[in-house]
């Protein structure tokens, strides 16, 4: 085929003959047709590759981190025991000790994870007072990691979520005092407004409000109108 | 030898076109229908071809008729074409827009390379919008994947 | 006509104050349970105007219709003549199996009418919320959805969705002729009015953020191709956007109303484009042999989802707002159609073909935790309500039997599913956000 394409195509350009001129168009438009069906075709597996290979890079990231659990507890003359970050964390003897903010935090990234999800994992099936409690833990445990704002923002969740809503303002509050610059910043600087109103501190909510825009100018459009609509409620100036 | 194949498609051409005319000849019911008619295209040429389900390939049958279609339309040159495409109902509603386009496209992109000028070619899609034909098995929607030609009066 | 800037200035709350004082209410009901029984609730009558009764029924359709409560009937009513303003004798209520009661009162004030509404919290005895309005009488529908709204978020948590309208295409006629028209009318099928005349089929509807304009695609009368059109919802006047010489269609506006993302195909290629409503300047966001259509922005307006054929087969894929970095999502079995991202941003729903039948679905925006909601011969086209927790789409007949098209919806539980009234067949279902107050 590749050979006849060449032939094919000078004829078409060069023979006066109509006919000649038109099944090398015919011939060509199919060829190009084939041609964009071979890339669509392979377009369609590489996806299914890389889909697979992600999915398997995901699968054998969670082996490492179990192996590297379980080696590590038989390094420390261990049994060998139960997995990390079940709901309750195991005492401290059990747990690795891990100073704040040094590189011990990078090692023992797995579990923090662990905890985090278990956390979440709870509040998403409303145990609130579980999710509060492992909340708690991995903020005492892992304050620097990159998921402590959410970890903080969560924590107020589960207050608000049991309308516990003095406690709630203190996590909200904390949550903005030192998690200010945290992906969650804006969700929680919103939230902490939402539950001074709830609790009838209205000109404070409206001050927490006020500042939204100029703490976080790049905050989602639904944000900022969840924002302008929480003002409106609140008859803010 | 390429030379000989060229002059063999032409002389292919020029035999189809004379079968076209003589079976108007042989068919009893054409014999009312008036020559570079409309009804002369419907009847005796095919104004239709059809594609296979989410496809836009022309398929060997459809070849056959769109190869008759050019000839007839080389002859007969006052009429502007639209092409429209077709979808069955077995799909969404903006894809298969944009199928029925594709499809149109096909049987225009055929045509002209047959050398029928791209500039009388309009093409349109009806998606699902509109179908051929009112029914919901394989046979229904077999005649709704469809690109038809339509002569402008 | 909907007025909507009179709206603004006309409709005016305020939070009444309490007639007892708050405590923590018992009348809760958290919509990620798996399972749970639908509120009772009591809807009196508002007193004060012959008015009263009509907005009560707009209230108790609303919550009866969303599956989460159950409207008790009036004639069950013990206490009658409840002042809206004190206490109502709780034991009555509880007598009759009720846990809310909303109470409300009419007075004429100059040419408006003030609205007073409470929900009493019947199980501890307390008030559970209580709003006072300010608008014209001709609001009274309105004012009955945003007290349903009120009622809603004080009990779900979640905001509400009433006061809201639906555009969609209304289909008459025989199936290979069929009169296509653009219609608009309020969530509950009230105040149905059309906004294309049917001459020529219009199709996909969809409201910009403020619902003053809407985006469609239409053909024109003559044999040109079909494109899209911008129209002005009150004053009726059109405009064509941009002016290609091939198809255009799938118009969406961006969450900031500014832009259009829509398809244009030439010489059967279908891409995606961006169009900037100020400058009409147009921006390639796709550029493959394949088809891209059916766009849809997520809610913070930095990425697009949308359908391709690229890889063989329909599929989603996500992509940044200006183009570039498109990645897929959907890989499970079958073709996945018209995306639509959650007004939330936390899920993406999405028509499923397979095989023989349709399907409805949600997946995350990563593709990850894909679960299907509602299907049939053919279900296509999911809308989402501005709450992200309900959708409507819509269901269609074979065309042997008539291919009639009706409304449904459904929450992103799949629990409740119930067919939406319209006045015609209907499909294309757009649902809009909340009418600005």
């Amino acid at each position: 085929m590749k050979i006849l394409s060449r032939p094919l195509l000078v004829l078409a350009l060069t023979w006066p003959s109509l006919a000649a001129a038109q099944s090398g168009n015919v011939y060509i438009e199919d060829r190009l047709n084939q041609l964009q069906q071979t890339i669509t075709m392979m377009t369609g597996q590489l996806e299914q590759l890389q889909y697979q290979n992600q999915q398997l890079q995901q699968q054998m990231e969670k082996m490492r981190t179990d192996y590297d659990f379980r080696i590590d507890q038989l390094e420390k003359g261990g049994k060998g025991g139960p997995r990390p970050a079940g709901p309750g964390p195991a005492g401290p003897s059990a747990s690795p000790p891990t100073a704040p903010g040094s590189q011990a935090a990078n090692t023992s990234t797995a579990s923090a994870d662990q905890l985090y999800h278990a956390a979440f994992k709870m509040m998403q099936d409303g145990n609130y007072a579980g999710a509060e409690k492992d909340f708690r833990t991995f903020l005492q445990r892992y304050p620097k990691h990159v998921l402590a704002g959410n970890a903080q923002y969560w924590l107020g969740e589960t207050y608000y979520a049991r309308r516990d809503y003095q406690n709630a303002m203190t996590a909200f509050a904390e949550g903005y005092k030192v998690y200010k610059t945290s992906p969650k910043g804006p969700d929680n600087l919103l939230k902490l407004g939402i539950t001074l109103a709830v609790l009838g501190r209205k000109s404070d909510a409206c001050a927490v409000f006020s500042r939204f825009t100029q703490d976080y100018p790049h905050a989602t459009d639904l944000q900022k109108r969840r924002v302008d609509q929480e003002r409106q409620r609140n008859g803010c100036g | 030898m390429r030379t000989m194949k060229a002059l063999a498609a032409g002389a292919v051409l020029i035999l189809m076109a004379a079968c076209s005319n003589s079976q108007q000849a042989a068919v009893p019911a054409s014999t009312t229908v008036t020559p570079g008619s409309v009804a002369d295209f419907k009847q005796n040429v095919g104004d239709r071809v059809y594609f296979d389900t989410d496809m836009s390939g022309v398929r060997a049958d459809g070849r056959a008729t769109l190869d008759k279609q050019a000839t007839w339309l080389k002859q007969y040159t006052n009429y502007p074409i639209t092409i429209e495409g077709k979808c069955d109902e077995r799909g969404t509603r903006e894809y298969n827009l944009a199928l029925g386009e594709r499809r149109a496209n096909a049987v225009k992109q055929y045509l002209v390379a047959q050398g029928i000028p791209a500039s009388r070619i309009q093409t349109i899609s009806y998606g699902k919008e509109r179908p051929e034909v009112v029914g919901s098995d394989e046979g229904a929607w077999a005649r709704n994947r469809v690109g038809i030609t339509v002569l402008q009066q | 006509m909907m007025h909507f800037r009179h709206l603004r200035t006309m409709l005016c709350a305020a939070v009444l104050a309490a007639v007892t004082v708050p405590a923590h209410a018992q009348l809760t009901i958290d919509m990620t349970k798996p399972s749970f029984e639908p509120v009772p609730i009591a809807i009196v009558d508002f007193a004060g105007d012959p008015m009263g009764a009509q907005i009560a029924e707009v209230i108790r359709n609303d919550l009866q219709n969303c599956g989460l409560f159950r409207s008790i009937s009036p004639g069950s009513f013990i206490e009658r003549n409840v002042n809206a303003n004190a206490a109502p004798r709780f034991a009555d209520w509880r007598g009759i199996g009720a846990q809310g009661l909303v109470v409300g009162q009419i007075a004429q004030v100059g040419g408006n009418i003030k609205v007073d509404f409470r929900l009493w919290d019947v199980v501890v005895g307390q008030q559970a919320t209580g709003l006072s309005f300010n608008s014209q009488p001709s609001n009274w529908r309105r004012l009955g959805h945003i007290i349903a709204d009120a009622v809603y978020k004080r009990v779900t948590g979640e905001e509400g969705y009433f006061d809201t309208r639906i555009a969609y295409v209304s289909e008459t006629g025989p199936v290979n002729n069929r009169t296509k028209r653009i219609a608009i009318m309020d969530q509950d099928g009230a105040n149905n009015r059309y906004i294309t005349d049917g001459r020529a089929p219009a199709i996909t509807p969809r409201f910009s953020p403020t619902l003053q304009e809407i985006v469609y695609m239409a053909y024109a009368d003559n044999n040109s191709p079909p494109k899209v059109y911008l129209q002005n919802v009150d004053s009726g006047r059109r405009e064509l956007l941009g002016n290609f010489p091939g198809m255009s269609f799938a118009p969406r506006f961006s969450p900031d109303g500014t832009k259009v993302a829509m398809s244009l195909s030439k010489d059967g290629n279908t891409d995606l484009y961006e169009m900037d409503l100020r400058g009409q300047n147009l921006r390639r966001l796709t550029n493959t042999a394949a088809i891209d259509t059916s766009p849809s922005y997520s809610p913070d307006g930095t990425q697009i989802v949308f359908n391709s054929d690229r890889g063989g087969s329909q599929q989603l894929y996500v992509m940044s707002a200006g183009g570039g970095g498109e990645k897929r999502i959907s890989f499970g079995d079958g073709r996945y159609a018209t995306p639509v991202w959650s007004p939330r941003g936390d899920y993406i729903a999405f028509t499923k073909i397979m095989g023989s039948s349709f399907g409805i679905g949600v997946m995350r925006p990563d593709g990850s935790g894909e679960r299907l909601l509602a299907n049939g011969f053919l279900v296509e086209g999911p809308t989402w309500a501005p709450n992200g927790r309900v959708l409507m789409y819509f269901q269609q007949q074979p065309n042997s039997s008539g291919g009639a098209a009706s409304l449904r919806q459904i929450d992103i539980t799949g629990r409740f599913g119930r067919q939406v009234p319209t006045p015609t067949s209907a499909s294309d279902p757009a649902w809009s956000p909340l009418i600005p107050q």
